[in-house]
């Protein structure tokens, strides 16, 4: 019954705190918010100018098939203008027409197109973004392929069909998802810990609730049930808020995601612990866990897959606690993978989990206890 | 009249530093005991041991018949605690907080009549950080009284609090007294000891240096009044002499001081002489001597120091 109350009690005691909802909630959401704004993997748009002053008919409609190629966006000006765009680089490249790229039809039938020299259309690519700018060449060469082969009224050999095959695509925010939810575990296990403890332990609370025939553990049992609930709570809110505004797709078993999300919790919970052991003071609790937790939060397979780190980083970074839960997390919702692949990833941190939680019981106690 | 507290050379040692030297005292059923000392004297470090919440380095002490290091578990059970500058849990209201605290000693409590006891029923959707320091310590004491204690360990609960907040503490310490309960509390405060303690213990530097009730101890402690009184015919400061416990007397004009053991005896004596010698007393004033006077002459330095 004790640790019951005693539970509803921290319960609500973490849904009031605002710095804990913070670390727990708000902050991980915004960290989503902006890299899925940034969206690394969208197709840019390439802006390209275009200059044609007065153009023949066919060469206007040129133009209009350029202008209907996805993911460019065309802007017709004067050439000054348009070189000046291109030197502040808000073009990847320009074209310059001739006005008579291709010639009106002739009002004589019989001459033959054969007869017209060759025009050529002048390309100004902006050299800082010389691949957008290849790419705007090329697309620009089989415009005006397409164009030459409709003139000639060739016969057409060969043709490109290309079928949408739906296939498990993974964007940048798949990616990232279970890497946030990752963070926030960590986030919350740690800091609502670190904090909340050494408030307890400097303002005497500790020390009072020793002084009553309760045993520490039930306390820190209550507490511990209140952040692994919390833990579940907050693994749903960002994986709803993924699924529904990034239209994320979660693969694997949710079952596999709460039981990946406990064992990250409870190691995390461990550090936590072990923090509030070291620290004297709550002013310090930032310091120390940082010290910790930040470099983690970028080397943890957070925001980028490990394997693009050097070679010896990776070695360093493959072990830290937080890895193996982005890892886990992201084979289960981004793969589907089942508790075969990610058993590994769950018994290192089972021996993160038993390693912190030894460290938590040196350092820490609810009478003076140090190191 | 039974012991409900007995200490015996009860010691706590921190490497060569002696916080608590062998102390031996017993605390009888439903009497308020004080310990009264200077900071740092071991007034706290000997409540904690008692309370189980500090180690004993040497002797030991029981409660209600229980040994203290034995069974630390059951002693906490039967005392209500409360702390030196004690805080609680942010975000609870002081409802949910005494609720909370009853679960700590296993009970339901009816959250609502502790706060009333304690004039705070009408905060009790408040939280702690919105209550004043006087309002705090009276919720530490609605705390300390969720288990319905037989002893209440109260450390300067007054300490830090103006003088009309004091009062106001000293009128609830009161009332629980009369609910029978025996309650040992700290103080480095005369006044406070006087007002609520049956006995006293005076210690200094990790020992008691005296025990008794406060009137007691300032007889037995050789401590001195002072009456001062003018008069407007002088008279032979030797008649004044001659009156029973007087120490010694001193006169300047029509100013007359006396020191005196006991005031009780001479100003009755005083006034006789008066009607004797057919003098007229003028400005008498009494000043008694107090807990302060005795730690003075006990100790030879002041409390504050």
């Amino acid at each position: 019954m004790t640790t019951r109350i005693l539970t509803i009690s921290a319960i609500k005691m973490f849904v009031r705190n605002r710095q804990a909802l913070f670390f727990t909630l708000f902050m991980p959401l915004i960290i989503m918010t902006i890299f899925g704004l940034i969206g690394f993997d969208r197709v840019p748009t390439l802006k390209i100018g275009v200059v044609a002053a007065t153009p023949t008919p066919p060469t206007e409609e040129f133009i209009t098939r350029l202008k209907d190629i996805p993911n460019v966006e065309l802007f017709r000006n004067s050439e000054e203008s348009e070189r000046a765009a291109l030197l502040k680089g808000d073009r990847v490249a320009v074209f310059l027409i001739p006005d008579d790229l291709i010639p009106a039809p002739p009002t004589n039938p019989d001459s033959s197109p054969n007869a017209t020299t060759t025009k050529s259309v002048r390309v100004l690519e902006n050299v800082a973004q010389s691949q957008y700018a290849k790419t705007a060449t090329s697309l620009l060469s089989r415009v005006l392929d397409q164009t030459a082969l409709a003139m000639a009224q060739a016969p057409k050999f060969f043709d490109v069909q290309t079928e949408e095959v739906s296939v498990k695509q993974t964007r940048y925010i798949d990616f990232l998802l279970p890497g946030i939810v990752g963070l926030a575990l960590m986030q919350m296990a740690v800091f609502s810990v670190a904090f909340i403890f050494t408030d307890y332990k400097e303002k005497g609370i500790l020390k009072r609730l020793v002084a009553s025939p309760m045993k520490p553990s039930q306390f820190v049992a209550a507490n511990v049930i209140t952040r692994l609930i919390i833990a579940l709570v907050q693994t749903a809110v960002l994986i709803a808020v993924g699924v529904l505004l990034y239209k994320t797709h979660v693969y694997g078993a949710w079952w596999l995601i709460g039981l990946i999300a406990t064992f990250g919790a409870v190691m995390f919970l461990g550090l936590g612990f072990t923090i509030s052991g070291l620290a004297r003071t709550v002013d310090a609790v930032p310091a120390i866990a940082n010290l910790i937790v930040f470099p983690m939060l970028f080397l943890g397979g957070t925001f980028f897959p490990i394997d693009t780190m050097p070679v010896w980083l990776q070695h360093v970074v493959k072990y830290l606690p937080l890895q193996y839960l982005t890892h886990s997390l992201r084979e289960v919702m981004a793969n589907g993978a089942g508790l075969g692949v990610i058993a590994t990833d769950l018994y290192w941190m089972l021996g993160w989990s038993v390693a912190l939680i030894f460290l938590a019981n040196l350092t820490f106690g609810f009478e003076e206890k140090r190191l | 009249m039974t012991d409900i507290i007995q200490v015996h050379g009860l010691t706590k040692r921190y490497g060569d530093f002696t916080a608590v030297d062998g102390i031996s005292f017993s605390v009888v059923s439903g009497e308020t005991f004080g310990i009264l000392g200077p900071n740092g004297a071991g007034k706290t470090t000997t409540l904690e041991m008692v309370e189980g919440l500090k180690g004993i380095s040497g002797g030991g002490a029981t409660l209600d018949g229980l040994d203290v290091k034995r069974e630390p578990r059951l002693v906490k059970a039967l005392i209500g605690v409360q702390l030196q500058a004690s805080s609680f849990f942010d975000n609870l209201n002081l409802k949910e907080l005494v609720e909370t605290f009853g679960a700590l000693y296993g009970r339901k409590v009816d959250a609502m009549k502790l706060l009333q006891d304690v004039e705070l029923e009408d905060k009790w959707k408040s939280m702690v950080r919105e209550l004043s320091g006087g309002q705090k310590q009276r919720l530490s004491i609605a705390v300390a009284l969720v288990n319905d204690p037989k002893v209440l360990f109260l450390d300067e609960p007054t300490t830090g609090l103006d003088p009309q907040a004091r009062r106001h503490l000293w009128g609830l310490i009161t009332a629980v007294k009369k609910q029978g309960k025996t309650i040992v509390l700290t103080t480095h405060y005369m006044e406070e000891a006087e007002v609520l303690c049956d006995r006293v213990a005076i210690m200094d530097h990790a020992k008691i240096i005296a025990l008794d009730t406060p009137v007691n101890l300032l007889r037995f402690a050789d401590v001195v009044s002072t009456i001062e009184f003018s008069i407007e015919q002088p008279i032979d400061p030797e008649h004044l002499r001659k009156l029973p416990a007087v120490e010694s007397v001193s006169s300047e004009d029509h100013g007359y001081q006396i020191l005196t053991k006991d005031p009780e005896q001479t100003l009755p004596a005083l006034f006789k002489l008066e009607g004797e010698l057919r003098f007229k007393l003028f400005d008498l004033q009494l000043r008694q001597a107090t807990l302060e006077d005795v730690f003075l002459k006990l100790t030879g330095h002041s409390l504050r120091e």
